[in-house]
This record gives C-alpha cells, structure tokens and sequence, in this order.
C-alpha cells in the first residue's frame, strides 16, 4: 500500500549545556555563571545555531522540491544517475532473497525506485520492500508523485514516512529491523552526522548493511580546482536561470565542502558501531570520478 | 585487530569445506563469541561491504589465507632446518589442496583485464615463503660488511647470494607446490630431491664461477700485455 504517513517529529535530543565556575575577585561572593557557548552549525560555509539548521535546509528542500531532479541532470550532465545505478548495483538487493530497506533523505525516491527494479530485474524479487523517510514533505510528494506512474503504487513494496533521520520515531521504525539502510546526497544536509549514524545502527538488524552515497573530497589536485570553478560558478547560475534560487543551489555547493573527507566519515561510521573495509579507496568507501561522489559501506555485527 | 580482519581469520577454517569463496566469508559470522555470534550467515551485500565486490572478496580471503601460512611457518620450533620449515609449509597446504588451484588461478587473472596473467602475486608468494624459511633457519647470506677497496666485490657477493638464495628456495618451493597439486603423495620426496640437487647444483655453479673468473682475469692480463690496450 502507497501511504504517505506523518508520524510526530521528535525533537532534536539537547545536551544540558556545561557550565564553567568563574573565578571571583571577591570570594564572599557566589560565582555567576556564564552563559554557554551556543551549539552551532554549518550551513553551507555560514556558521548558525544548531536549532536553526533544520529549519534553513528544509527552506532550501521546499524551494527546489519541484525542480529537484531538472536541476540534477542539468548540473551534472546527468551523470548523477550513473552513480545511483552503480551504488544500487553494487549493493544487489535481492540477490539472497527479499530485504526490508530503507532509505533515508530519499524523498523524490530515486533510489527507492532503483533498488525495487534493481531485485525485480535481476532477480524476480517482488517482495523486497522499501521504507522512504525523509524529514521533507515537498520532497515526499514529489517522491509520492513518481511512484504513481509506476506499478509498485498501492503495494506493501513502497511506503512513504515523514521522519527526522536523527530520530527516527521507534514505533515506525523499531530496532533490528532492517536489512538495508540507504542514505544518498542527503546526510550532509543533516544538523548531527554522528545522530543520523546511531539511528542507522540502531534500525538495522544484525547483518545489515548501511551505505551512504555523498559528494565528498577530490584528492587530485587539478580535478579538484576545476570542479571547485564549475561548481562554484556554474551551479549558482543553473539554480538562478532553472529554479529562480541562486541561493540554495549556493548553500548545496557550499555543504559540500564542509562534508568530512572519506577517512574521517569511515571513523564516524565505525565510531557507531559499525564495522568496515581498510581505511582506502575500494575498502571503507569506494570513490566514484575521483571522489566526486563516494560510497561509504559499513556492516553491523 | 579490525572487525573486517577478526572476520577473515574466521574465515580461514571454513576454506577446507566451503572453499575461497564468498560463502565462507559470510558463514564467518557463525563462529563468533556467544554474545557476538549471528543466527544468519552475512548477506551479500555485507560481505560487499566489508571485502569487495565479486571476486575481490575472495581474493582478500585467498591473501588471509597465505597470510596464515607465514605464521604457519614463523611458528616452527627454533632449529629446525630449511627441509623442515618447507615440508611444514607443504602440509598446511593439505586440508584445502582441492581449492588450490582454483584460487592461485583467481589470484593470477588480473583486476582490469590486462595484462591477461599477472605473475606477481605468485612470485610474491613463493619469495615470500623463502624469505620466511630463510629466516627461521637463521640465514646469514646477508652480513652487513662495510665495503672498503678491497672488501667491495665480496659485499656486492653477499647482497647476490641473498637473492640467489631466495630466488632458489622460491622455485623449489613453487615446484614443489606445483607438484602437489598434482601428485600429493609423492611431494615430499620431490622437494627432497630438489633440495638435495640444489645444493649440489650451488656447489658446481661456484666452481664454474671461479673458473670463469680466472679464465676473463687471464684474457684481460694477455689483451693488455700485447699492448693493444
């Protein structure tokens, strides 16, 4: 059954700020104490309160929902299908039989459509399901929208959930459940990477298999200065001249940058609780056209 | 030791019924702790993600695997000689002799297509093997001389004979390995007898090595008394 279901958002978990004694000139008196650092953020290269991230990244989702996937052929050349057909393909779902996936930030279901062909295709699997959560309803409708031209509408296959993937509600998404968890393009628009993580490990079962597809750190010197001039100047002027929003399109080059470089998000994986590959290119992560795009894998023991 | 690497050795046991296959990378998780151990063997797309995709995965068993048979022979008893630490070699090679050659085979076929055989990892592993046995018998072809004028030749002798060395337990070794995967009874007795011929053949090459010597130092001595030089 298609469903497209809102489930309670569950805030974001607060640390209790730290609090620090001063030193008094006078010791009569009760040390005041200072206010604590506010959390922050990166949005893109601006630094914000960490409680308004959330509200910046789903203005920038809501502007380019309904142009999301003209804006991802035209600034990529549409090489980013290429890349959701090799990280679908190289995770063969299927293969031993139907698994229960989800994918996460996959509101337009990109991926969620591939992984259903991918096991129908190969492997006459018509039982494998996929779980879409995305903290963005725009993006979910447009997701919604597309799968109704296809013939997993109105099946158990596909069903559509409105989540913060830092918290996903445990009634819908209850521990050791899953086989797969999918995450492509979209865990660097999250406030807390390390939260996204814990709630990976924690949804999939003994076994699964987490897998993050994500712009990330080109290495090669030249490479890299003529994807930082294209994407710096490039895409801005596609997001003004398709989607009238040069500002968002800023904020999705500039997120990119800020995204840890594969060894350090290996370590963040790993850090969960998950075990990976060596710590190289085809272990922990598999780079795609010199780290443009990359894979990150990890298995939960 | 990283939970990829902890699964591997794991691994390393199921070869004798599963092979160097996939099946035994994922039947790894069985043989955990108690409070670790999973009900399910791995799915395919974890043992992707832990040691590659399609063949790579067994490749990175296979390498385990060799892995362990330099332990095999670093775990030798002190003094035990060159025949001793090859012959211990050759029996850890007995419980998984069937998958042998199928996996030295998959070792050679190159990632990328070209070129249509790589010969290195076989090289690597049978130098390996011989530089392993060399130093459990407590080789001493390579002593560290500081060359002076008259020292200098016979420094440049001792770095050769380290490699004349290995390079010739290699092939012993790697013909022997051959010949068991053939004929496993009768392997013993032929790394016997290439030992034994070795040797011999050392001792018959030095002497043509020194004959040759004297013979190129005379010429040399008759070209520059006729005054041509």
């Amino acid at each position: 059954m298609l469903r497209l279901s809102l489930t309670v958002r569950v805030p974001l978990r607060r640390v209790a700020p730290w609090s620090r004694s001063l030193s008094s000139q006078s010791p009569s008196l009760p040390p005041s104490p200072e206010k604590p650092a506010p959390r922050t953020a990166s949005f893109g290269f601006r630094t914000v309160p960490e409680e308004s991230k959330e509200t910046l990244v789903k203005e920038v989702f809501d502007s380019v929902a309904s142009k999301y996937d003209l804006m991802n052929d035209a600034t990529s050349f549409g090489v980013h299908r290429f890349w959701k057909d090799s990280y679908v393909s190289s995770l063969k779902p299927g293969r031993r039989g139907p698994l229960r996936c989800i994918d996460v930030a996959g509101g337009t279901g990109d991926i969620a459509l591939r992984i259903l062909d991918f096991a129908r295709e190969n492997y006459a699997d018509r039982e494998t399901t996929v779980a879409v959560a995305d903290i963005n309803a725009q993006m979910l409708k447009e997701g919604y929208r597309r799968f109704k031209k296809t013939m997993y509408h109105n099946t158990p296959q596909i069903s559509f959930h409105e989540a913060n993937a830092q918290a996903l509600p445990v009634e819908v998404f209850p521990d050791n459940t899953f086989d797969l968890y999918t995450i492509a393009f979209g865990i660097r628009n999250c406030t807390s990477i390390p939260d996204v993580l814990k709630e990976a490990h924690r949804v999939l079962k003994p076994g699964g298999t987490f897998a993050c597809l994500e712009f990330s750190r080109v290495n090669n010197p030249l490479l890299s200065t003529l994807y930082d001039q294209y994407s710096f100047t490039m895409i801005p002027l596609l997001g003004t001249i398709l989607a009238g929003d040069r500002n968002s399109y800023q904020y999705l080059v500039e997120s990119i940058r800020k995204f840890p470089p594969q060894p350090e998000f290996a370590r963040m994986i790993r850090d969960v609780g998950f075990t990976t590959g060596d710590d190289v290119d085809g272990g922990a992560w598999e780079d795609m056209w010199g780290g443009i795009a990359c894979v990150h894998k990890g298995v939960k023991l | 030791m990283s939970g990829s690497a902890r699964l591997l050795r794991l691994s390393i046991p199921l070869v004798r019924t599963h092979g160097f296959t996939r099946e035994a990378l994922a039947r790894s998780v069985l043989d955990l702790p108690p409070s670790e151990v999973h009900s399910t063997p791995l799915s395919d797309s974890a043992v992707s993600a832990l040691f590659g995709t399609g063949d790579l995965a067994r490749k990175a068993l296979i390498r385990a695997w060799l892995d362990d048979g330099i332990c095999h022979i670093q775990s030798q008893p002190t003094g035990s000689t060159l025949r001793e630490v090859l012959r211990a070699r050759l029996e850890f090679n007995e419980p998984v002799l069937r998958h042998l050659p199928e996996a030295f085979a998959l070792l050679a076929s190159p990632t990328y297509g070209l070129p249509p055989l790589d010969p290195r990892p076989a090289l690597r592993h049978s130098f390996n093997i011989a530089d392993e046995a060399c130093h459990v018998t407590g080789d001493a072809s390579l002593q560290v001389r500081k060359p002076d004028d008259s020292d200098y030749s016979s420094s440049n002798h001792v770095q050769l004979e380290w490699y004349e060395r290995r390079g010739s337990l290699a092939a012993i070794y790697t013909a022997s390995e051959l010949h068991q995967m053939t004929s496993p009874k009768t392997a013993y007795d032929f790394l016997d007898s290439l030992l034994t011929g070795s040797s011999n053949l050392k001792s018959s090459l030095n002497e043509v090595s020194i004959f040759s010597s004297y013979f190129v130092k005379s010429c040399v001595g008759i070209v520059k008394s006729s005054g041509i030089l």
